[in-house]
């Protein structure tokens, strides 16, 4: 497979960064400089900002769940594409295997929900 | 494009398996449809039902030889016997996970996401029931150790192993007690198996450069065929053995075995030491006897090696050990060294007699982890072998088992452990590998020492203030106990049925 | 080499190169992290532009887009200050490490100086005969849909793993519903009305400083009992023009 009918899409990816990269850099030299004290003044959303908290700040471990949740129906998706993409030659019994796989998969999430792994508080 | 059609499966050939990964899956709805009071009696039946059905329809097709979807899955007289004994020893093992009469709520945590040692943990320590989760799980390992021991390629049995394994190394970290030392263990296991995974998939990948494909049947031919560069063959081999030996315990790779067995919960221990060492030595003589048997020569001095290091490094640590569970788990080094002398028979003999091996292994080791279950104090299992002295005079009865058990593992005459042995050092010996004999002789020997003290201990010292008690056990464990010392004496004084079984099944289809 | 190939390697070598290294060097575990995504979206397009699209996506959507993200939080858990002990725990680690590493460099460093010349890809075209995401889909819808199964058994496992391990299941009673919630907010000593404003002047942005009470004296309950109060110096309370 040639790739040279995507040379003009990466001149075009080139131009936007281009752009973007130029934009940022000449804009001190064009912009008004009137400073004053709170306008340099780091801006976290309204919290002063603060040195990191000791441990650096831990995050609960229900992340942890919804993280693995993710993995888990980010897996069964990317089984999906191939499925997708010759569904026409698969026919039937490929849509059942599809069927079978997600039914199953799904009963890992009605465990989840049921047992409420997905409630936040 | 052409249409595809589904490849034949032979669905009865595959029942057994489906059945388990069916009452697994229903096990897991369950946990989360039925109330907290009836999820423990549900999950045990159904898994036990889904067991024993799983078995009929092992004895039912015992007679099948077949290929089957898609040349993946090779039912076949090993498979089929390696498959019944691990749902007899699966059946074992969960009886002791099911038994909740030494211990109020079992051996399982509640929930395993409370901190250790916290007001909630000493709470729920006391008060809770043991989480019923771990049946599920239990059946998919089963489930997926059945798929190991069938698989004909490569690919199928990574997922297989991934499939036994993962649900082992969450099993390992449900412990009530020492709960800290538990999640060590299976946070042990989990790392170093997932290194163990890694090399066996490395190795199917160099295999596959090699053969231009994962199966065994093609693997066989381009092994006796293929006159390219051999780098590749034997790297991948070599990895592919690292990743089936770690399973097993052999040494270099098993410095995991005393931490896991001894922080697991005891019967997911027993669990490990019965089923996981079928299913891995089953894996290891398909590889080694179907895919790659045409490079036979260059491996056994190279598996000679890891044999008697295996051997040698379970029979001599086994002797300075001061905890039972880490006794046992040296012991169960010692015995993958003798399994594997089996293995490099090479032979029919050797299948047969590393299979009856692991049989009379299994029931046996189980036994020995139901009886560690019952001697208890008041912080839980007592395992630390100074408080065993003069158990013999508190508890005459289970002393004696033990002994029994451990005279078995010694290779005593009238047990399973001397025919066994017997059995495997003859295959050696017939196929010329008089070398492992010598040192699987020697090392009996050595390991004969650590039991014998064991024994003294129990007998012919005086119950002292510490000595615990022997809990009186649940009609589970009773059952898992009968089975397994019953198993132990009847393969030690009739074993010719069961000899004829593993001779009649020691074929591999291809 | 087609040109479109070559020009789309030439460019995203350095993002990958960049991120490799950045990987190793950064001190922060999260920069660490961020690093490596970079590179291994690159690596992405790199498996699209050998004729493995499917590699391709899996590397985009799998590994990036899941599992970096599982890492970063797991970072997250662990603490982001978490650094690395220098000391070594097992004696000549470090020298076993270099050795060892520069052995690994050489080893791959030879396999790839003997691919680079007249190498020519062995199955490729048979395996991409009819496309390569239809040649896996015909592979693991047929020959291997056995394994394919199991593998939802594998996604069940970590499910039930994640929940066993990481979810704390709420008893009944343990959350508190309204009437509990109204109940101690008007409970003897708390103070059941609205939290005064933060003292936000022109002078300072922050949520941190301090409202002040109608008869002029700072509260401290306007601010978040997490953050630190900060004190502000009497230029920059004072209202705005008064200093001149």
């Amino acid at each position: 497979m040639s790739l040279s009918p995507y040379v003009p899409i990466i001149g075009m990816f080139a131009l936007a960064a281009g752009f973007a990269v130029m934009s940022v850099a000449i804009a001190p030299f064009l912009g008004p400089r009137r400073f004053n004290k709170a306008k340099l003044a780091a801006y976290e959303c309204g919290i002063e900002p603060s040195p990191e908290p000791i441990g650096g700040g831990r995050v609960p471990v229900k992340f942890y769940l919804t993280a693995m949740l993710f993995i888990v129906f980010d897996i069964e998706i990317i089984f999906l594409y191939p499925w997708a993409v010759s569904f026409d030659s698969l026919g039937l019994f490929g849509f059942v295997e599809m069927l079978l796989f997600i039914g199953t998969v799904f009963i890992a999430y009605a465990y989840v929900w049921r047992r409420g792994g997905l409630d936040w508080d | 494009m052409e249409d595809l059609s589904l490849p034949k499966i032979d669905y009865a050939a595959v029942a057994p398996m489906l059945i388990l990964f069916g009452v697994a899956c229903v096990g897991v709805l369950f946990e989360g449809v039925l109330p907290k009071a009836a999820r423990r009696v549900t999950q045990l039946v159904l898994a036990l039902l889904g067991l024993v059905a799983a078995l009929s329809v092992i004895v039912w097709q015992s007679d099948t030889r077949v290929l089957t979807a898609g040349g993946a899955v090779a039912i076949d007289g090993p498979t089929l016997f390696l498959q019944g004994a691990i749902i007899v020893l699966g059946i074992m093992a969960l009886l002791l996970i099911g038994d909740r009469a030494m211990e109020h709520g079992g051996a399982f945590v509640a929930q395993a996401a409370i901190t250790v040692g916290s007001e909630a943990d000493r709470k729920q320590a006391v008060k809770e029931q043991g989480a019923t989760e771990v049946y599920p799980l239990t059946v998919f390992a089963i489930a997926g150790m059945l798929l190991f021991v069938a698989a004909n390629d490569l690919l199928t049995m990574f997922v297989a192993l991934e499939v036994f394994s993962l649900p082992l190394y969450l099993l390992c970290a449900l412990a009530r007690r020492r709960r800290l030392l538990s999640q060590e263990a299976a946070l042990k296991y989990f790392l170093l198996g997932a290194y163990a995974s890694a090399f066996f998939l490395f190795g199917v990948a160099l295999v596959y450069g090699f053969a231009g494909g994962v199966e065994f049947g093609t693997i066989h031919d381009s092994v006796t065929e293929s006159t390219q560069s051999t780098v590749l063959l034997y790297a991948g081999l070599a990895m592919i053995a690292i990743g089936l030996l770690f399973k097993a315990a052999a040494a270099p790779f098993h410095v995991w075995t005393p931490d896991v067995y001894q922080g697991a919960p005891t019967p997911i221990t027993g669990l490990m030491a019965a089923c996981t060492k079928v299913a891995a030595f089953g894996g290891l003589l398909r590889v080694l006897y179907v895919g790659f048997d045409g490079v036979a020569w260059d491996y056994t001095p190279i598996l000679g090696v890891v044999a008697v290091l295996t051997m040698l490094i379970g029979a001599v640590l086994a002797v300075t050990q001061t905890d039972i569970k880490r006794l046992l788990a040296y012991s169960s080094i010692a015995n993958a060294g003798y399994l594997l002398v089996g293995v490099l028979a090479l032979s029919k003999d050797g299948l047969s007699s590393t299979m009856f091996y692991l049989v009379a292994y299994g029931f046996t080791v189980i036994a020995a982890f139901g009886v560690v279950t019952l001697v208890r104090d008041a912080d839980g299992e007592a395992t630390h072998l100074s408080r065993w002295a003069g158990l013999g005079r508190r508890s005459p009865l289970y002393a004696g088992i033990f002994t029994f058990i451990l005279l078995a593992f010694a290779g005593i005459p009238l047990t399973s452990g001397f025919i066994a042995k017997f059995a495997v050092f003859g295959a050696a010996l017939d196929s010329g590998e008089a070398w492992l004999v010598v040192f699987g002789v020697v090392t009996s020997m050595l390991l004969a020492f650590p039991y014998l003290r064991v024994v003294v201990m129990m007998w012919l010292s005086e119950p002292g203030e510490s000595t615990p008690t022997v809990s009186i056990p649940g009609g589970l464990t009773a059952a898992a106990l009968v089975i397994g010392v019953v198993a132990t004496l009847v393969l030690g004084v009739a074993p010719a049925p069961l000899l004829d079984l593993t001779t009649s099944a020691a074929d591999f289809v291809r | 080499m087609s040109t479109g190939e070559a020009v789309t390697f030439w460019i995203l070598v350095w993002p990958a190169l960049v991120g490799a290294i950045g990987m190793v060097l950064a001190r922060n575990a999260i920069h660490s992290a961020l690093w490596l995504v970079l590179t291994m979206l690159s690596i992405g397009v790199f498996y699209v532009l050998q004729s493995a699209p499917f590699i391709g996506m899996a590397q985009i959507i799998v590994y990036t887009g899941a599992i970096m993200m599982l890492f970063l939080f797991v970072l997250m858990l662990v603490g982001r200050d978490a650094s690395d002990s220098l000391i070594e725990t097992l004696r000549g680690q470090r020298v076993a490490a270099v050795l060892l590493g520069i052995g690994f460099a050489a080893m791959v460093g030879t396999g790839v100086y003997r691919a680079m010349d007249n190498v020519t890809p062995a199955g490729l075209e048979q395996a991409n005969a009819q496309g390569n995401v239809e040649g896996i889909a015909r592979l693991l819808f047929t020959k291997y849909v056995f394994a394919f199964e199991v593998t939802s058994a594998l996604l069940i496992t970590a499910a039930v793993g994640a929940m066993v391990l990481a979810h704390k299941e709420r008893r009944k009673g343990e959350k508190r519903g309204q009437p509990e919630t109204m109940r101690a907010r008007f409970y003897p000593g708390n103070y059941p009305g609205p939290k005064p404003g933060p003292g936000v002047y022109a002078t300072s942005d922050s949520v941190a400083t301090p409202g002040r009470l109608p008869d002029g004296t700072l509260t401290d309950r306007s601010i978040s009992k997490i953050l630190p109060v900060r004190e502000l110096t009497s230029s920059e309370s004072a209202p705005k023009g008064t200093e001149k």
